[in-house]
C-alpha cells in the first residue's frame, strides 16, 4: 500500500455516467476527480494533477477537443477520450488534439479500464518505449533489430523495425495513420494509407500465427493501428 | 405613401400588410405576369403561332372547297390541342390569334378585321370559350393527378414509418424489459442473490444494452445513408485487415460458428470508405450468423473479377427461395420462415445502400451443394506505386 494510487480526473456532464466511472474505478483503487464542464476540467487538471485524464468529447460548454488541447499546452498526462459521436472524424480529431486512446460510447467497464491500464503503463515507461516485444513464439528486439520465430531469424526490413517502433512507444494504444505516416516515412507520405497498407500485411505475415485474424498487430478501421501484447 | 405609412409604424397586425402589397401589385402587375409567363411557357406560344400559320395554310388549301364552318373547325381543333398540350397562357394566345387569322384571312371582307356578319363573332366567342374550358379542365386533371401522387408517396412512407416503428418498439421493448426486470432484481434484493446469480443478472443487462445499442445504431445509420447524410470518405484499404476487424468486432456474435477465411493472397487495395465497408461486411456476417444455427460454417471470400472484387459470405442455411433471394437486401424484409432473433431487417438494406455508394451491386443466390452466398462487389481502381524499399527488399 506504500505506492499512491492514481488520481484519474474524469470530465463528463452526464452525472449518470460520472456515477458508474466513480464506483468502477473506485473499486479498482484509483482516486477519482470529477469535472462537470470543459473549462472547470481544464482548471481541475491544473490544481489536482492526475495521473490520467478521461474526456467526454461532447461536452456543454467547450468542445472536449479543445480541453485537450489545454491539457496538451502543459502535460503529457495520458488522455482518454469518451466519445459518443460514431463519426471516426471526431476521435481522430481528438487523437491529432494529443489524446492518446478513445473508447466509443456505449462501453462496458472492462474495455475502459485496460485502456486506462494500458495508458498508465505507458506514461511509466515513456518515452523509450519498450525495446522487447513479443508476439506469441516470435520475439522482436527493437533495439538490436533482431526478430527471432521459434530462435529462428526472421528479416524485418528497415521500415518495418521503424513501424513496429512507433506502435511499440504507444504500446496498447490506438496510432492514427497520419501519426504513423509523418512518423516513419515523413511529411509529405501523410496521405499516402496505401503504404501503411502494405507495409501492415507484410508485418503481419511475418510475426503473427494468424495474419487476417491479428491478435497483435491491431486495426481500428479508419482511424489507425494498436500495437497488443500478450500480458 | 404606403412606405412612409410602413416606416412610421411597424405592421401591428398582419393585415395591415396587405393593402400595400396589393397595391404595389396592381401596377407592375401586368407586365411581369405576363413576361414572367412568356419566359416559362416560351414553348406553348411558340407552339400557338405555329399553330396559327399552320391551319392558316392548311385553311387557304381548303377555302375554295369547303364552307367557312370547316375551316373554322380546323382552327378549332388545334386551340383543344394547344389547350390540352400547354397551360393557359398559349390558349388563350392562340384563340385570340386564330381568331385574328381566320377574321383576317377568311372572313369577308377578306384583308381586314371588320366583320360584315354578326355570326362570326359566335364564332369568336366559342373558339375563346373552348380553349379555356379546356385548359381549365386539363389543369384540374394534372393536379388530381399530381395530388393522388403525393398521395401515394405519403401512404409508402406512412408504410415504412409505421413498419419501422413497429420493429422499434418490438426490438427496443425486449431488451428493454429485460433490463428493467434484471437491474430491478439487483437493486432489490441484490444481498439475497448468489454472486453467480448476480453477475448473471448483471450481464444480461449488458448484453442487452449492447444488443439495443446496435440497433439504435443501425436504425440511424438507415437514416443517414437515406437521407444522403453519409459521406463517403475514400482511402486506400485492405479488404483482408477490413475481414479482421471486423470479425474482431464481432467477436462473441460469431463465436458460435465456424468462419473459414479466403482471401488470396495477392488481392488488390480498394479506395473505399474502410469504416463503412466494413460495417457492410459485418452486417453481412451477422444475418448468417442469425439464420444458420451454431456450429455451421460461414465462409468469407473476396476474388477479383475484372475490374472487380467481388466479396462474398456464404452459410449453409436451408437455402432461401426464389422471392427471399430477390427480396432480401430489400429494407425491413425479414425472410418467410420468422424466428425470435429475426432483427429488424435492416441489416442487409444499409449494407446494399453502403455498397451502392460505392458504385458496386449486392445479390444473394443459392449455392449448389446447399447455402446461400450473400455478395457484393466493389470497384477497382488502379493502384498507386508501392513504396521503394519493396524493390530493394
Amino acid at each position: 500500500m506504500a505506492e499512491p494510487r492514481p488520481a484519474i480526473l474524469i470530465v463528463e456532464d452526464e452525472p449518470e455516467i460520472r456515477r458508474f466511472l466513480r464506483t468502477a474505478f473506485g473499486v479498482e483503487g484509483y482516486r477519482v476527480v470529477e469535472s462537470a464542464t470543459g473549462r472547470r476540467g481544464s482548471i481541475d487538471a491544473g490544481t489536482h494533477k492526475p495521473d490520467l485524464a478521461i474526456v467526454d468529447l461532447a461536452l456543454p460548454d467547450v468542445d472536449g477537443i479543445e480541453v485537450i488541447r489545454r491539457i496538451r499546452e502543459w502535460s503529457p498526462m495520458p488522455i482518454i477520450v469518451l466519445s459518443a459521436r460514431v463519426q471516426e472524424r471526431s476521435k481522430i480529431e481528438a487523437l491529432d488534439a494529443g489524446a492518446n486512446d478513445y473508447v466509443t460510447k456505449p462501453f462496458g467497464i472492462g474495455e475502459l479500464l485496460a485502456r486506462v491500464r494500458a495508458a498508465l503503463r505507458h506514461a511509466v515507461r515513456s518515452p523509450s518505449g519498450t525495446s522487447i516485444l513479443r508476439f506469441g513464439n516470435t520475439v522482436v528486439d527493437l533495439e538490436k533489430r533482431t526478430a527471432l520465430r521459434d530462435e529462428e531469424e526472421i528479416r524485418l526490413t528497415p521500415i518495418e523495425f521503424r513501424l513496429l517502433a512507433m506502435l511499440a512507444k504507444q504500446l496498447g494504444m490506438v496510432v492514427t495513420h497520419r501519426h504513423l505516416l509523418t512518423v516513419v516515412w515523413g511529411p509529405t507520405h501523410e496521405k499516402d494509407t496505401h503504404y501503411l497498407r502494405i507495409y501492415m500485411k507484410q508485418l503481419r505475415d511475418k510475426l503473427e500465427i494468424d495474419p487476417v485474424r491479428p491478435r497483435h498487430l491491431l486495426t481500428e478501421t479508419g482511424v489507425g493501428y494498436r500495437l497488443v501484447l500478450d500480458e | 405613401m404606403v412606405s412612409i405609412d410602413k416606416q412610421r409604424k411597424p405592421p401591428a397586425h398582419p393585415f395591415s400588410k396587405i393593402p400595400a402589397i396589393f397595391m404595389g401589385n396592381l401596377q407592375r402587375s401586368w407586365a411581369t405576369v405576363l413576361r414572367m409567363n412568356l419566359k416559362r411557357h416560351w414553348v406553348g406560344y411558340a407552339w400557338a403561332v405555329g399553330a396559327a400559320a399552320a391551319c392558316t395554310f392548311v385553311g387557304l388549301v381548303m377555302y375554295p372547297r369547303f364552307d367557312l364552318v370547316n375551316v373554322a373547325m380546323v382552327y378549332l381543333l388545334a386551340v383543344v390541342i394547344i389547350a390540352l398540350r400547354f397551360s393557359r397562357g398559349p390558349a388563350i394566345a392562340a384563340s385570340v390569334l386564330f381568331v385574328a387569322a381566320f377574321d383576317f384571312v377568311f372572313v369577308p371582307p377578306r384583308g381586314t378585321f371588320t366583320v360584315d356578319d354578326i355570326q362570326y363573332l359566335l364564332t369568336f366567342a366559342i373558339m375563346l370559350s373552348v380553349g379555356l374550358i379546356i385548359s381549365r379542365l386539363v389543369k384540374s386533371v394534372r393536379r388530381q393527378a399530381a395530388a393522388q401522387a403525393a398521395l401515394e408517396i405519403e401512404a409508402e412512407t406512412e408504410r415504412i414509418r409505421s413498419t419501422l416503428l413497429a420493429s422499434i418498439s418490438h426490438d427496443l421493448r425486449t431488451p428493454l424489459a429485460v433490463m428493467a426486470g434484471a437491474s430491478s432484481s439487483l437493486a432489490e434484493s441484490g444481498e439475497r442473490l448468489s454472486a453467480a446469480e448476480r453477475h448473471a443478472l448483471a450481464k444480461s443487462v449488458f448484453d442487452q444494452a449492447q444488443e439495443m445499442s446496435e440497433h439504435v445504431a443501425k436504425v440511424l445509420q438507415m437514416t443517414r445513408l437515406e437521407t444522403g447524410a453519409i459521406k463517403v470518405d475514400r482511402d486506400w484499404a485492405s479488404l483482408s485487415e477490413i475481414v479482421g476487424a471486423v470479425l474482431a468486432r464481432l467477436g462473441e456474435r460469431m463465436a458460435a460458428h465456424r468462419v473459414i477465411v479466403e482471401l488470396p493472397d495477392d488481392l488488390p487495395l480498394v479506395r473505399v470508405d474502410a469504416t463503412l465497408i466494413e460495417q457492410a461486411l459485418g452486417n453481412l456476417l451477422e444475418n448468417a450468423a442469425k439464420h444458420t444455427p451454431p456450429a455451421t460454417v460461414v465462409r468469407v471470400c473476396a476474388q477479383r473479377r475484372g475490374e472487380e472484387v467481388i466479396v462474398t459470405v456464404q452459410d449453409y442455411s436451408a437455402g432461401l427461395s426464389d422471392r427471399d433471394l430477390e427480396r432480401v437486401f430489400a429494407k425491413f424484409h425479414r425472410g418467410s420462415v420468422e424466428g425470435a432473433g429475426a432483427g429488424m431487417g435492416l441489416g442487409l438494406a444499409i449494407c446494399r445502400a453502403i455498397v451502392r455508394l460505392h458504385g458496386g451491386q449486392t445479390w444473394a443466390e443459392r449455392v449448389p451443394g446447399g447455402g446461400t452466398a450473400f455478395r457484393f462487389t466493389l470497384p477497382l481502381e488502379e493502384a498507386p506505386s508501392a513504396p521503394l524499399e519493396l524493390a530493394s527488399n
